[in-house]
């Protein structure tokens, strides 16, 4: 038969690509990077280089007019691609397939850069020339071992406390509360005055509900909690930490809870907050943006008032986010690399400060002056501005456990605190383990 | 005459020369690009999931290393995972009787040609169409405390309904297999309204004949007949749902207090962790899940075919 032998030439052509593709996909081998490379003028022709840029659906439109004029500056072709939500997972399966762009929005916590194999895949940026304009705090942003992988354009949040100045005058607070005792007096306070929820909480969105634990830890994130638990000598299940759970618990049970806390969601957290119907939320900046989105400047700044919070002072907890801080790719192509590197010159030197005036960004170049559409909590809810700071466990962890999820079974009563420290603790050892991390 | 010569005579044209005229007409060639895909994207993920839960894949690490049961042992130690299957095992009864139950109940009260019943065929029809996810975020944004439901009572009510129907731990799961019956009862209804035309006629009306009401037709005469409708109906929807994810996605993404977290959110939850192995792990439980619940079910449904047919 003539065609006899397809059948077995089929099977076998499928099988070899089969098999090529048994590999994990890991990082290119890179082309030269050494870690002081020279790094190009950002205005430097770069006519027929494309470079791509990831982004994330919450920051899809923010770096086009950079990139507009990135473009008429170079000649350079720049995509913006929209890596579709859920943004971490898929751009991490992107990268196992072996496909990365030049730059792309990242979480550059400890465990974020991890999770992406940061030294393989990563340009370090240790010695751009904005690097030393950045302010001191904006410096340590995206540190793995002592290399800089991250390029800061918005300011961490420092997660706190943003209140309802028109409830707190009600309930005759002229003081901000200090350390959890004194958040629980105002709690009562307001709900004396009759504010319905003095402290609301977004449980349903899920991620939310981390924050007040987080602020909670302070104290022992000042102390090397996080150092300590990364080499397995301290658990989520001390009791210490189950305390901290369990504050955050007491605070957001009735009276001093919203009553919706199961279903509230985080625009309905933000609405609560602007209309009265909520005295205080613990959040982080995100909660700005979408306060601005159905507020001016003018409301935002008579209504809204923001304050750090700690078990027995004010350190503000701070957390990097997505929105944050830009990252560049190594690439076998060192035309790639230089034409990244400039880019990133381009929009932390030349094109910051109309940068921040587009976006309203508050500054984190001392040198370049904020603009003047930055909210007044938006001038004091980041690292720079608090006099005390300590890093959140997105910041300081090796690796990320839900904690957020278990605390959401805690809301709904199927978790008491010391079962959500449990699972968190659970989860944390099988990430630390993938991760390979000593101790664990 | 001999048997030799009968038998040479009754012999019928060689099979080789049939096949050849047919090889001819049909060759294996045009198969290839199709055999091509399916070994790539189905025949070779499959074989994957019987090596990769026994490695430590993640995202961590680019090498990979065997590590034997290490990951059943951890996924299984918390109980998330039996949790998950008891959970997705729970949606699935509840969607294949959701969905068969609207889907016969259309399917015998449109079962006349009329031309509205064909309009009404078609309605019911497109929510089956309609992308999977597109219907979970329309229910979600119908069935939010402050969404259409909630409007549509109090206005009826008088008194402001606020049901939080996607909020509840106990109940929710029940709405969410709910709107994945509403979702594909349309094709259900139509594979019902096939096996009701092939009722013989004249059974029915020997029923009637004989004085039978309605129901009694309907339990004694349509019901048995229908059985292979009903095996290919209660299989794709057990079997399909409990490998389902778009519409628990869209609706509850799990919550609350992942109390409708089928086993895919589960897995899809832990990938994106970076835990790859783990998350191979579980995929290959509900592979063994839904062979073990498929198997006997379908035998089963086969046989009642066989005996009443």
């Amino acid at each position: 038969m003539k065609a006899k032998w397809i059948m077995p030439a089929a099977v076998a052509i499928a099988a070899a690509t089969a098999l090529t593709g048994c590999s994990v996909a890991g990082p290119p081998s890179p082309a030269s990077s050494p870690t002081n490379a020279a790094w190009p003028d950002a205005k430097g022709k770069l006519d027929g280089v494309t470079v791509t840029v990831w982004t994330a659906q919450s920051t899809a439109s923010v770096p086009n007019k950079v990139i507009a004029a990135f473009q008429a500056a170079t000649g350079a072709v720049v995509k913006n691609v929209t890596v579709p939500d859920q943004y971490e997972t898929n751009v991490q399966t992107s990268l196992a397939t072996g496909d990365h762009p030049d730059i792309m929005f990242w979480q550059t916590t400890g465990s974020g850069l991890k999770i992406i194999q940061a030294k393989d895949r990563l340009l370090p940026l240790d010695g751009a020339p904005w690097l030393e304009k950045l302010d001191a705090p904006s410096q340590e942003l995206g540190v793995l071992d002592g290399v800089h992988y991250a390029a800061p354009i918005k300011a961490p949040s420092v997660i706190g406390v943003y209140y309802n100045k028109a409830n707190f005058a009600k309930a005759g607070i002229t003081e901000m509360p200090v350390g959890y005792d004194g958040l629980m007096a105002a709690a009562k306070k307001l709900e004396a005055a009759g504010v319905k929820a003095p402290a609301y909480e977004a449980s349903a969105d899920r991620w939310p509900n981390q924050w007040c634990v987080q602020v909670m830890l302070a104290d022992l994130a000042k102390s090397g909690l996080w150092d300590r638990m990364n080499t397995n000598k301290d658990k989520f299940t001390n009791p210490e930490v189950v305390d901290a759970i369990a504050k955050c618990q007491a605070l957001y049970s009735s009276p001093t809870g919203n009553p919706n806390i199961k279903t509230a969601t985080f625009p309905e957290q933000a609405k609560a907050l602007l209309s009265g119907e909520a005295g205080m939320v613990i959040q982080v900046n995100a909660l700005v943006d979408q306060m601005a989105a159905s507020a001016d400047l003018k409301t935002l700044n008579e209504r809204i008032g923001f304050f750090p919070i700690s078990p027995t002072g004010s350190i503000g907890t701070v957390i990097a986010e997505q929105t944050n801080t830009v990252v560049a790719f190594k690439s076998k192509d060192a035309k790639q690399e230089s034409a990244a590197r400039q880019f990133l010159r381009f929009w932390l030197e030349d094109y910051y400060p109309t940068f921040i005036q587009e976006q309203g960004y508050v500054s984190l170049q001392p040198a370049v002056a904020s603009p003047d559409n930055v909210p007044e909590i938006g001038k004091v809810n980041y690292p720079a501005a608090v006099k005390e700071t300590v890093g959140s466990m997105q910041n300081e962890a090796i690796v990320n456990p839900d904690l957020y999820l278990y605390l959401v079974d805690m809301y709904f009563g199927s978790k008491s605190p010391e079962q959500v420290a449990e699972a968190t603790q659970a989860n944390f050892v099988q990430l630390a383990q993938a991760l390979g991390a000593e101790g664990f | 005459m001999s048997t030799a010569t009968i038998q040479r005579a009754s012999r019928t044209p060689p099979r080789q020369h049939i096949r050849s005229r047919a090889g001819q007409e049909h060759p294996w060639t045009f198969a290839v690009p199709a055999l091509v895909v399916l070994g790539l994207f189905l025949v070779l993920p499959t074989l994957l999931n019987f090596v990769l839960p026994y490695t430590d894949w993640s995202a961590f690490k680019s090498n990979l290393r065997f590590v034997g049961l290490a990951n059943f042992g951890s996924i299984t130690s918390d109980g998330s995972l039996q949790q998950a299957l008891r959970i997705t095992l729970t949606y699935a009864v509840l969607v294949a009787v959701f969905q068969n139950g609207l889907g016969l109940g259309l399917a015998l009260l449109l079962e006349r040609d009329t031309w509205l019943n064909r309009l009404a065929r078609s309605v019911f029809f497109l929510p089956v169409l309609i992308s999977a996810l597109a219907g979970g975020y329309i229910a979600q944004a119908m069935l939010k405390p402050d969404g259409g439901l909630n409007q549509i009572l109090s206005a009826l009510s008088g008194q402001p309904v606020e049901i939080a129907w996607l909020g509840s731990s106990t109940w929710t799961v029940v709405v969410v297999a709910l709107v994945h019956g509403w979702k594909w009862m349309g094709l259900a209804m139509l594979i019902y309204l096939a096996g009701l035309k092939s009722v013989p006629h004249e059974l029915i009306e020997a029923g009637r004949i004989d004085g039978a009401s309605g129901i009694q037709i309907f339990r004694r005469i349509k019901f048995p007949l229908l059985a292979p409708a009903i095996t290919f109906n209660v299989a794709t929807a057990l079997i399909g749902t409990l490998n389902g994810f778009d519409i628990v996605q869209a609706t509850t993404g799990g919550g609350p207090a992942r109390s409708t977290e089928i086993l895919n959110i589960f897995i899809f939850r832990t990938f994106g962790s970076g835990l790859y192995a783990q998350a191979s792990a579980m995929s290959l439980v509900l592979f063994l899940a839904v062979v073990i619940i498929a198997v006997p079910l379908i035998i089963y449904l086969r046989s009642r075919e066989k005996v009443l047919a």
